[in-house]
């Protein structure tokens, strides 16, 4: 039906490392505004590696892992890069490659969809425990 | 979101949270954290810490202040969990490849090997990077300083990638659209399936390139004017037929067959590359493949014994035994010994009728889902010996699971008559 390429974009043969800091949970503003731009938090190690994140009021103490299966970040790629700059649905791909010579390999298609590898990630930094908040004045006993 | 003063905090002692959720402070002035907003000072760090009761000193001195991008991009990226052998593919610019046909579910193909895909959910929001410094990569000493990180995507879903063997039935399927009847009848009444080229295959079949080639090769496929064909069995038979009388004529079957002489002369039948690849089918394993140059190919008596009981068995139903047996004898190459080791996988024999009889089961046939290769086969005979179900699962075992442990899991074993016998896990 159709083949979806999944390569570094363009002839790089290098990739770009990114980095995932995994919260258990989930991030969320206090009032229903788009979250693009937001400060979330400061991120501390601490010189015995430890990390330690600070947002708001919370404090998370976290750890770093090295995945053990990486992570490909994957994208669609733009369709400017196919040969026509048109659209290319599955469909029309079908259609592309029954056109094609017999002899000839449809890995070359430049019509051909395919995905990007943005990046990958071998390592996370992961809070997976519940957030403490912190108390600025402990009421003094009485 | 900002944490605007150490008021918030305080007043705030222990703001009611949800028990999963981190629910960062969005204030009033959120708004003003717009790209010219005021950006977080070291006194807002310091001070924050402080309540925090954390020193400053058991830090290293560079803080990543984390903020979202301005453009998140959460819908348009995924994330694929990968094993090294699919990422050193993808690192090292061979092709990695997502195919399957409409009612298929996608597979990842590299060169050689297949996965499955599967979507994996998580609680926990992964916030990707494209930079962020670890422990290691800041330095111990210095003035304390701010630098910015941008979190692109937050993601809570990735796919898992699970090797599978080859899904390669639909190769058979599709090939069996249009199987080569010979040049005379390519065009004619009955020539309206469809033919496919490899890459044509490729789009259709969910398995890796060499994979699909490994299964033509099982298929004894051959390429024809750029399109794989599995011959029509009949077809394939009288080319044997004209094969193995020249032998007869010239000796072949001590000598092995003069490929160049034995194409010379057939080549008003049948197209040369037919000849040659009906040859190299028959060949003795190692002998007659493409890279040799062998002048003479040697048969394998196996192969060309298990061709004429295929040919006596097909079409026939259950067959006398013994008949069988000395009919089969009778119809090889003089020279050529039949064994009922021959055709393991392709016939069944049932011992205990009277008189004994052979019938035509093959195991390519079968369905290749182990689960429902079992119910088929149980259905077939309720209980086999280890001797005999052995040619009928061997091709579904792979490294770590061998026959026993598939038995292990899709059988019954008992005792009967002192023979291990193996039946349906069902009860009936």
């Amino acid at each position: 039906m159709v083949q979806i390429l999944v390569k570094l974009p363009g002839d790089e043969t290098e990739c770009k490392e990114w980095a995932i800091v995994e919260l258990q949970g989930d991030l969320e503003t206090r009032h229903p505004v788009p979250l693009s731009g937001k400060f979330i938090g400061d991120l501390h190690f601490a010189h015995k590696d430890a990390p330690v994140l600070i947002i708001g009021h919370h404090i998370l103490h976290g750890k770093v892992m090295s995945l053990e299966k990486p992570f490909a970040v994957i994208t669609k790629a733009s369709n400017s890069e196919t040969a026509d700059g048109s659209e290319v649905t599955p469909m029309e791909a079908d259609h592309a490659d029954q056109a094609l010579a017999p002899t000839s390999g449809s890995e070359d298609n430049p019509s051909q969809p395919s995905y990007h590898v943005k990046a990958i990630i071998r390592k996370k930094v992961l809070f997976k425990t519940r957030p403490k908040p912190i108390i600025a004045h402990v009421p003094k006993k009485l | 979101m900002k944490l605007t003063d150490n008021m918030d905090v305080s007043e705030n002692p222990a703001v009611p949270n949800t028990a999963m959720e981190v629910t960062p402070d969005a204030d009033d002035q959120s708004q003003e954290t717009e790209s010219e907003g005021r950006q977080r000072s070291l006194s807002d760090i310091n001070s924050i810490l402080e309540f925090a009761k954390l020193e400053r000193s058991d830090f290293k001195p560079q803080v990543q202040c984390l903020y979202f991008s301005e453009h998140l991009e959460n819908d348009s990226i995924k994330l694929l969990e990968l094993d090294q052998p699919v990422l050193d593919s993808i690192l090292s610019g061979k092709s990695v490849t997502i195919r399957g046909d409409k009612n298929d579910g996608a597979v990842l193909v590299t060169d050689d090997k297949t996965y499955d895909f599967k979507e994996a959910e998580t609680s926990n929001s992964m916030l990707l990077l494209p930079q962020l410094s670890f422990s290691s990569d800041l330095p111990s000493e210095g003035d304390q300083e701010i630098v910015q990180k941008k979190v692109g995507s937050v993601i809570y879903n990735y796919y898992e990638l699970r090797p599978i063997k080859p899904r390669l039935k639909k190769l058979r399927k599709l090939l069996e659209e249009n199987p080569y009847r010979g040049k005379e009848c390519e065009g004619d009444e009955l020539d309206t399936g469809k033919k496919y080229t490899l890459p044509e295959l490729q789009d259709r079949v969910q398995a890796s390139n060499k994979e699909i080639v490994e299964g033509l090769r099982k298929l004894n496929a051959c390429e024809l004017s750029g399109y794989w064909r599995v011959l029509d069995f009949e077809f394939l038979s009288t080319v044997v037929y004209h094969v193995l009388q020249l032998c007869d004529e010239n000796d072949w079957l001590t000598t092995g067959v003069d490929l160049a002489q034995c194409c010379d002369v057939l080549q008003e039948l049948f197209p040369i590359e037919l000849v040659q690849h009906v040859v190299r089918c028959f060949a003795r394993d190692g002998d007659g493949e493409e890279k040799s140059t062998a002048t003479a190919v040697p048969l394998c008596e196996d192969k060309v014994c298990k061709h004429f009981a295929e040919l006596c068995l097909r079409n026939s139903g259950k067959f006398n035994l013994s008949d069988f047996s000395q009919a089969w004898q009778q119809s090889v190459p003089e020279g050529m010994t039949t064994s009922l080791s021959q055709i393991q996988g392709m016939a069944l024999i049932d011992r205990s009728s009277q008189p004994e009889v052979i019938w035509y089961y093959c195991v390519d046939d079968l369905p290749d889902d182990v689960a429902e290769r079992f119910e088929v086969l149980f259905e077939e005979r309720k209980k086999w010996s280890l001797e005999e179900i052995t040619p009928y699962v061997i091709d579904l075992t792979s490294e770590k699971t061998d026959v026993g442990a598939l038995l292990t899991k899709f059988a019954r074993a008992s005792m009967l008559n002192g023979i291990k016998v193996f039946s349906s896990r069902k009860t009936l």
